[in-house]
């Protein structure tokens, strides 16, 4: 696609992302709304992923998007569209940060610390309870909390940038660097590429990202606690769904946010709410997206139509 | 004052030795195949059910069923090397961490479908049981056989590893593959040999934690990231620094725990804060060799 068109689709998206959710149903948007917020999670970590970092500590920029939200609106009345502004500085503040001392770090090291610090967060938020209400959790006040409808388009339309933005920097020649960065850090060094810079600007921007998950998660339930903001499941479903759809791709993360939301969905409905089930039905994704089907339901996709294109292809170079 | 000093003392050693069990196997099996096992503390979890379930039902001591756990860990853990990680070897760590992070996810579910959340415990005479050194310093008996197994183990551990043939070819995988290779070790077959050997002594850990925490199929998690925590602290590949470690971070528990007001909850956070600093600090850890290129 040249630029051109890519920009109008977006734009449409988005146009659409605030026509859409008027004709919604409640339960569909609020399908649509969860959707959104694993969909910025997701992209969120394959932006990471695709420069070699593996993120388990995505709870923590979720967490910090959420509570200072919580902060904000309680103390401010800070209206929720400008709430996003302080809550993706905090996310991004934290990416940095999190780059910045883990320093040259990799693969395993990088991601048993990013585990510990969103851990070393929770275990703050619970201490610390003048300020985020200590495991009591606190509410975000009530009167300023947006309608339904609006809640769900501001999701929508943030997931249709974030899908953007990560479309774009899959085109630009940073792309290239990243990618090199995945397999070796020291050969990228050597070929003129500072990956400390590229390192601190990814993890900035997944940071962000990540955060406004937080923010829509908080003013859409309206309450949180240290567990549930810091919750662990949301660094597995930000990991399982770009596994599910294709690692280090545009569509994968969007694609496998579609599927295991389905797939949740329908556990749910087999299986009657009972703890567990849903949890199993993600690790067993894991277990066999990574044994079975690495490049996920992408690379299937891709495969299938390797295998059909070269017999298509040929008449083309016999010409 | 003095009692008091005396009194976190003791029971930093106590928790030390228990830490150590959590973080043992996790370093082994690292050390050999350079995997971090993040289903480790789901293990740990299954060894203490078994351990339960044997005390409950067939009435038998947890120290006594500790050797049937173990070997029944171990063969557990082997079949899971050959089944899933043996076929990922090569692959890009990432893999790895998402491997493992789901196995256990998955084992960690399967518990809650089959046992549901309740707290369980063994309840041998011993886990209520202490003494009084002096009028104020307390022994848990249930943690002192704790330390004396912990101590026991890695003695055995580390003679294992030095005398036998065995645990020599374990240490040459660990120190080179490549090396260790060509002088004719089966690389592959020495992977699955450590992974049961830190399975086992994950189970065997489970077995011994049945009667000093509350049982739950969430118990794992908490222990996986102090064991984490202390092997990156003690250095990786070093089972002496795993030791080291895990008396350290017992040490800073119990101190921030008594002297900090509000102690015993900041403390939970001492093991993360301390993992970072290493691994800004001192990346290699006490003793460790391992560059943080994995």
């Amino acid at each position: 696609m040249n630029s051109t068109r890519v920009w109008i689709v977006f734009a449409a998206a988005i146009i659409a992302s605030f026509v859409v959710p008027h004709f919604l149903p409640p339960g569909l948007s609020d399908w649509v709304t969860r959707l959104s917020t694993l969909m910025l999670v997701a992209i969120s970590w394959n932006m990471m992923a695709n420069a070699g970092l593996i993120s388990l500590g995505h709870s923590g920029f979720w967490g910090l998007g959420a509570y200072s939200v919580a902060l904000l609106a309680n103390a401010f009345h800070m209206p929720f569209w400008l709430s996003l502004i302080p809550a993706m500085l905090l996310g991004a503040i934290f990416g940095a940060f999190l780059a910045y001392i883990t320093g040259r770090l990799r693969g395993l090291f990088f991601a048993i610390s990013t585990l510990a610090t969103s851990e070393a967060l929770r275990v703050v938020a619970l201490m610390v309870p003048k300020l985020t209400g200590g495991a009591e959790g606190v509410f975000v006040f009530d009167q300023i909390r947006p309608d339904r409808v609006t809640m769900t388009s501001f999701a929508l339309c943030l997931a249709v940038v974030a899908v953007a933005i990560s479309y774009f920097l899959s085109r630009s020649r940073y792309q290239y660097a990243l990618r090199a960065m995945r397999d070796s850090e020291s050969a990228v060094q050597m070929l003129g590429v500072n990956p400390a810079r590229f390192r601190i600007g990814v993890t900035t921007l997944s940071g962000a990202i990540a955060a406004c998950g937080g923010v829509i998660s908080a003013w859409y339930t309206g309450y949180l606690d240290p567990g549930s903001a810091f919750d662990l499941k949301v660094t597995i479903s930000a990991q399982i769904a770009p596994l599910f759809g294709g690692l280090y791709t545009v569509t994968g993360p969007v694609i496998g946010s579609f599927a295991i939301l389905a797939l949740s969905e329908l556990t749910r409905l087999y299986f009657n709410y009972s703890g567990g089930v849903g949890l199993l039905v993600y690790g067993c994704i894991l277990v066999f997206g990574v044994l079975l089907m690495p490049s996920g339901l992408v690379g299937l996709w891709k495969r299938r139509r390797k295998r059909a294109g070269p017999v298509a292809a040929i008449p083309a170079e016999v010409k | 004052m003095a009692s008091l000093i005396f009194q976190i003392m003791v029971d930093s050693l106590l928790l030390g030795g228990v830490y150590t069990l959590m973080a043992v196997g996790l370093s082994l099996a690292f050390g050999v195949t350079r995997i971090i096992n993040f289903a480790h503390g789901d293990v740990v979890m299954y060894g203490a059910y078994a351990a339960f379930f044997a005390f409950v039902g067939l009435n038998v001591d947890p120290l006594l069923s500790l050797v049937f756990v173990a070997v029944l860990g171990g063969i557990g853990g082997y079949l899971l090397f050959k089944l899933t990680l043996d076929r990922i070897l090569d692959a890009a760590s990432i893999n790895q961490v998402l491997l493992t992070f789901g196995l256990g996810l998955v084992l960690q579910n399967v518990a809650v479908i089959l046992w549901t959340g309740d707290e369980r415990s063994t309840t041998p005479s011993y886990a209520f049981d202490s003494w009084f050194i002096s009028d104020d310093v307390v022994v848990a008996k249930g943690r002192l056989i704790a330390f004396g197994l912990a101590i026991a183990f890695v003695v055995l551990l580390l003679a294992w590893l030095r005398w036998s043939e065995l645990g020599r070819a374990t240490r040459a995988v660990s120190q080179n593959r490549a090396a260790a290779s060509l002088m004719g070790i089966n690389v592959r077959a020495m992977y699955g040999l450590s992974f049961a050997l830190s399975t086992a002594f994950g189970t065997a850990t489970g077995a011994i934690m049945s009667f000093l925490l509350p049982i739950t199929p969430f118990m794992g998690f908490p222990i996986l990231v102090k064991a984490f925590a202390i092997i990156i602290l003690g250095g990786l590949d070093s089972i002496v620094g795993t030791v080291i470690g895990a008396f350290f971070l017992a040490t800073a528990e119990t101190t921030i725990a008594y002297v900090v007001p509000q102690g015993i909850g900041w403390a939970e956070g001492v093991a993360f804060f301390l993992l970072v600093m290493v691994l800004i600090a001192r990346p290699n850890g006490i003793l460790g060799t391992v560059g943080r290129d994995a």
